[in-house]
């Protein structure tokens, strides 16, 4: 019992720091991209300003608009978060650090964070503003289609291993990476993809473009329940990086480092690939996006799960 | 402490799906059918079959609430209101469920009710898979076929009439 309980509190602790890094990383990131310096003032080259920034958000007001949907605007920050927490449950840092390893591991975490969806709709809906609305709309819809080819990606990587189980696979990855067989490399492609279009990242977010829809879903939102979303955000990053590190990249497994080591560095070496991404791609149109899930990414899903089926039976 | 466990999720259970069914926001009541489901797939992981509580939130939570509620959404005069609760026929609605609580009830009152718990290994994913491919082939497939003709009923519906 009392283990649980401190795993969870380890969890809650890491998702903090993360988040709080993660933010700073992409300060530093976009900073550098564009040939500025980024936070400089706060502690050695600013790796204070997401303290600051943590204290500050605790400290602000909690404005409760005129006119919420009380129940859905109150409960929403929470239907964003803890399904991010809950799917710790299953991440292998390494071949001991991980909280619980179901047999049915990647389907579990496919499907809590697919309560999400949930949270971002009970915002846009609680806030009683059309951008909102409209936000949370773009969002669900996206989600939704992604979800598909995401999903499908994933199936061949369990046909590949022959279970569901987190360490089960990172063992099947033993004698090489996943991603370097041809048909896992294009399953791979097509995760990372529908994985950033899932958390709604550029170029895939339209859902939070600011030039039409001020921030989206969480518009009307500020103080601790802002930063919840923020910190799912940044959580729900992580989360798909450490998911394809596992499916794909060979998990903790690596020569010379403990396998912690390794797993935090391919997994933040992918967060910082899709921060690069957010900063140099442009933003895609809400039916360019729509069309890509289902008229290209999900036939090439489906015809690569064919082929390669074909291949494994025989 | 386990046996708690299970009457807390329980009662949760029950509460949210009298929520759900007595709320007058329809969109509330849809978010209550949400915690209903997912109070439903934590029996089931208390019940040791995660299977089924994964495909309990994947299909359930992450599915059919989600579309419930764009329906909800792209629905016009519909959110926001409260609708009537009660049909022309709660009378009649009424009576029916008394009775099938009735025989119900009896029916599980007469039930001999295994006091242990038979040692069942848990099923793994592989038996259930091979099981739905080579016993329930058929139905398996007939399932896929009703699926089938409610996409392509769905299609016709929503298809522009010109």
């Amino acid at each position: 019992m009392s283990v649980i309980f401190l795993k969870g509190l380890a969890v809650l602790g890491f998702i903090a720091v993360s988040a709080m890094f993660s933010i700073w990383l992409e300060r530093k990131i976009s900073a550098w991209i564009q040939n500025r310096m980024g936070p400089m003032m706060t502690g050695f080259h600013g790796t204070l300003q997401p303290v600051a920034d943590t204290i500050k958000l605790l400290l602000k007001e909690d404005i409760v608009p005129k006119g919420v949907d009380f129940l859905s605007w109150w409960l929403a920050p929470f239907f964003v978060t803890v399904p991010v927490v809950m799917a710790f449950l299953v991440i292998p840092f390494s071949s001991k650090w991980i909280a619980l390893d179901l047999n049915v591991g990647v389907l579990y975490v496919c499907s809590v964070t697919s309560i999400c969806v949930l949270g971002i709709f009970m915002a846009g809906w609680g806030s009683n503003n059309k951008y909102s609305l409209l936000g949370g709309m773009r969002s669900a819809a996206q989600i939704i289609s992604y979800e598909v080819p995401l999903l499908l990606s994933v199936l061949l990587v369990v046909m590949q291993s022959g279970t569901m189980s987190m360490q089960g696979i990172v063992a099947a990855q033993e004698h090489g990476w996943f991603i370097l067989k041809p048909h896992l490399t294009l399953a791979f492609l097509i995760y990372f993809i529908s994985a950033t279009a899932e958390v709604n990242r550029v170029p895939f977010d339209i859902p939070e473009a600011e030039s039409e829809l001020v921030a989206g879903y969480h518009t009307e939102y500020s103080g601790m329940k802002f930063a919840m979303f923020f910190v799912a955000e940044y959580t729900n990053m992580f989360i798909i990086s450490a998911i394809a590190t596992t499916l794909f990249l060979g998990g903790w497994q690596g020569p010379f480092l403990p396998g912690l080591v390794w797993f935090l560095l391919k997994s933040y070496g992918l967060v910082a690939f899709l921060m690069w991404m957010r900063w140099t791609l442009p933003r895609v149109r809400m039916d360019q996006m729509m069309s890509f899930a289902w008229k290209v990414l999900t036939p090439m899903a489906l015809l690569n799960l064919l082929i390669s089926g074909w291949f494994m039976v025989k | 402490m386990n046996e708690a466990a299970f009457y807390f999720i329980a009662a949760g259970v029950c509460v949210f799906a009298v929520m759900a069914v007595t709320g007058r926001d329809i969109f509330h009541c849809a978010l209550w059918l949400a915690m209903t489901l997912l109070s439903v797939a934590g029996i089931y992981f208390y019940l040791d079959a995660p299977f089924l509580g994964v495909i309990q939130i994947l299909v359930y939570v992450g599915g059919i609430i989600t579309l419930f509620v764009f329906a909800i959404k792209l629905t016009a005069n519909i959110g926001y209101k409260s609708i009537r609760q009660t049909s022309k026929q709660w009378a009649l609605a009424l009576f029916i469920t008394a009775l099938l609580l009735c025989v119900l009830s009896r029916v599980f009152a007469a039930h001999p009710w295994a006091q242990t718990v038979l040692n069942v290994p848990a099923a793994s994913i592989a038996q259930i898979g091979r099981s739905l491919m080579m016993n329930y082939a058929v139905p398996f497939e007939f399932m896929s076929v009703i699926l089938l003709a409610a996409m392509v009923g769905a299609i016709v519906i929503g298809k522009d009439k010109r």
